[in-house]
């Protein structure tokens, strides 16, 4: 077995993530409000106040529109007896390894906004790093926390 | 000892002063600020804040109460929020002792117990005295010392057992540690705020009047240039004394179940550390040692390691680049250390240079152009794209049976070995860039007190990150030799 078998996550973490951002990313429209407080709109600061809220008003619609589908497209996870696999990264793509072996704890967590979808992300500690597989269902987020938990108690047992 | 006792009442000052180190450059920040408001007298300041560090120590050591039974040692702490800590003897690793100079003044000890977790870090009794620490010592290692190999001896005492080696730093190699030590930055830092306090005293008394009269001549550049070299010289100072302070006396010792590095000629500190917690070692080569052939090395500990948590410990302050083998052959003999190795391919190298000439050369561009600056600031960018190559230079991964090896450089090169069966996880990323020129990073994170500390390799061969992803799966079987065509293989680690 070179592969494991990768899964991705569950898509209505995409409408999660959608609402996220759209009123986290609200506080990009701080940095042109700002910039009218203290400058005025006189002018040239005119334009520019218009500018920037173009270019934050286009960042926030694509962090609405597209980000959220890219970076649920771009999320694999596989978890066998030896070891965790994540893939993620929309523009900077990551591969982590976590050694079964290594896992100190994994938890379940769940956010008010993730319990409206029925939706949980599974937390998994080494002794070193924090890993999270975000918005699984919480049915399969469950499964896989089990799965994890109990194939380390294995793996600690061959070192 | 069946009921709660208390410290020795030094162990309040002791607390106090361990708050000032805590918060030095929090106090330096305030003593900056405080110094340029007129209606409130400097003095004050300084009174009141060692006033209320000394109440919070005093309250501190009046709530702390400590008791050991049945094996158990039980802590209550804390002004506010009481904090019940728990000690099992089973539990405990390991017991140290050391002494500061307050502690030393009274004849007490500090007793630092250190258990796998983290928490342990606060169960520390500042001041006790011998008797007490050897009690103590006592009662929670009976029978656990066979089990988990605790070792307790107290300084400078001690005759080193039969089965143990002593290394200890030749005074040579100490002084040039002292002077090539990289805390130059923190002194200067330190000097300029005495300076920015002293200066309108400085400025106006005749006396300063005079001694620049004396100076050759009294056109504004040179007295900055003297006033630049005064402060370097003695930054210099500071820092040289500092690390002569912190080393001295250093001593590595090396039992069969742990390693004991004690140091410090005022303020002796011992570390213990067991084998079994040693997650990963690394040389590190300074860049003005480098060139001196001189390297230290440092320890990555799961258990416990300077007071911010992470578990670095100094291995050896100083070492010879040629002596670096024989003496982890002699220290760690089960760790694999000459291996193959492979470099970033040399298609690299131009992100190498980019990443670090790229940012500089903007900023001197924009300092050049837009404020006028001298045109031999376009050094900078020149030195960057030296800096950049060494970085490509330096880098390297290799592996063995059960270990890899990083090397990198930052400001100075480093070389980690790492048990494959320590890493905790191991990471490759990859940019548009990268991705673009099939190449990845590879990041692998250790244990270190009760953090992580990762190492990072930059702009390797894709093909090789997911070799290297494989070798952490495999955990210890190699089974991916380098072929001998591989131009990219060297052996590491390199110095010989």
């Amino acid at each position: 077995m070179t592969e494991s078998l990768f899964h991705k996550i569950t898509p209505r973490a995409i409408r999660v993530w959608q609402w996220g951002n759209s009123i986290g990313n609200l506080f990009y429209f701080i940095i042109p409000a700002g910039y009218a407080l203290f400058f005025g709109l006189e002018g040239h600061h005119f334009w520019m106040v218009v500018s920037l809220t173009t270019l934050f008003l286009l960042i926030w619609i694509l962090s609405i529109v597209w980000m959220p589908y890219l970076t649920w497209k771009n999320w694999r996870y596989a978890v066998d007896e030896k070891e965790i696999d994540l893939k993620r990264g929309v523009f900077i793509k990551s591969r982590t390894l976590i050694p079964l072996s290594r896992v100190q704890h994994v938890d379940t967590r769940q956010g008010p906004l993730l319990r409206w979808y029925g939706l949980s992300s599974v937390t998994i500690s080494t002794a070193a790093t924090t890993h999270e597989i975000p918005a699984l269902d919480a049915v399969i987020a469950d499964r896989v926390r089990r799965q994890i938990s109990t194939f380390a108690r294995l793996a600690e047992d061959d070192v | 000892m069946s009921d709660f006792e208390r410290q020795h009442p030094v162990a309040a000052v002791s607390r106090a002063f361990t708050l000032i180190r805590g918060n030095f450059i929090t106090i330096l920040v305030f003593l900056f600020v405080g110094a340029q408001s007129e209606n409130f007298p400097f003095l004050w300041w300084i009174a009141g804040g060692f006033g209320f560090l000394l109440i919070m120590g005093i309250l501190n050591w009046w709530r702390f109460l400590y008791k050991v039974e049945d094996g158990i040692l039980h802590i209550k702490s804390g002004v506010f929020v009481r904090k019940n800590i728990y000690l099992t003897k089973d539990r405990i690793q390991v017991i140290d002792v050391t002494s500061g100079i307050i502690q030393r003044m009274f004849g007490l000890v500090r007793l630092d117990i250190q258990t796998a977790g983290s928490s342990s870090r606060q169960a520390a009794l500042e001041a006790i005295t011998r008797e007490k620490a050897k009690e103590i010592n006592w009662i929670l290692r009976e029978d656990a010392e066979s089990a988990s190999g605790i070792g307790l001896s107290f300084d400078s005492d001690t005759v080193p057992a039969e089965d143990s080696i002593t290394i200890k730093v030749p005074y040579k190699e100490l002084l040039i540690a002292a002077s090539t030590s990289g805390s130059f930055g923190i002194a200067l830092s330190i000097i300029a705020t005495i300076f920015s306090q002293l200066e309108p005293l400085i400025s106006e008394s005749e006396y300063f009047e005079y001694l620049f009269s004396l100076l050759p001549s009294q056109t504004d550049t040179i007295m900055i240039i003297t006033i630049i070299v005064i402060f370097v010289l003695f930054a210099w100072f500071m820092s040289f004394f500092s690390t002569l302070l912190t080393y001295g006396n250093f001593q590595l010792e090396v039992k069969k179940k742990e390693l004991v590095v004690s140091r410090g000629i005022f303020e002796k500190k011992r570390i213990t550390v067991p084998f079994n917690r040693i997650q990963a070692i690394h040389v590190t080569e300074g860049i003005i040692r480098q060139p001196l052939g001189y390297a230290s090395l440092h320890l990555e500990s799961a258990g416990y390691g300077d007071d911010k948590g992470t578990g670095s410990i100094v291995l050896f302050p100083l070492i010879k680049q040629k002596n670096i083998l024989p003496l982890l052959n002699e220290v760690l003999p089960d760790y694999e250390k000459e291996l193959n190795g492979i470099k970033p391919p040399s298609r690299s190298l131009r992100r190498y240079l980019i990443r670090s000439a790229l940012p500089v050369s903007v900023v001197t561009a924009a300092l050049y152009w837009f404020l006028n600056f001298n045109i031999f600031i376009w050094v900078l960018p020149a030195a960057s794209i030296f800096w950049g190559w060494l970085k490509y230079r330096e880098a390297a991964v290799g592996w063995g049976g059960d270990i890899f090896l990083m090397r990198s450089r930052r400001l100075s090169k480093s070389t980690a070995y790492i048990k494959k069966k320590r890493v905790q996880d191991a990471t490759i990323i990859q940019s548009p860039f990268q991705k673009w020129r099939n190449l990845c990073s590879i990041q692998m994170y250790v244990a270190s007190g009760d953090q992580g500390k990762s190492f990072t390799v930059r702009d390797i061969e894709l093909d090789d990150g997911m070799k290297l992803l494989d070798q952490v799966r495999k955990n210890g079987r190699i089974d991916y030799l380098f072929s001998e065509d591989d131009i990219n293989k060297i052996s590491l680690p390199g110095w010989a």
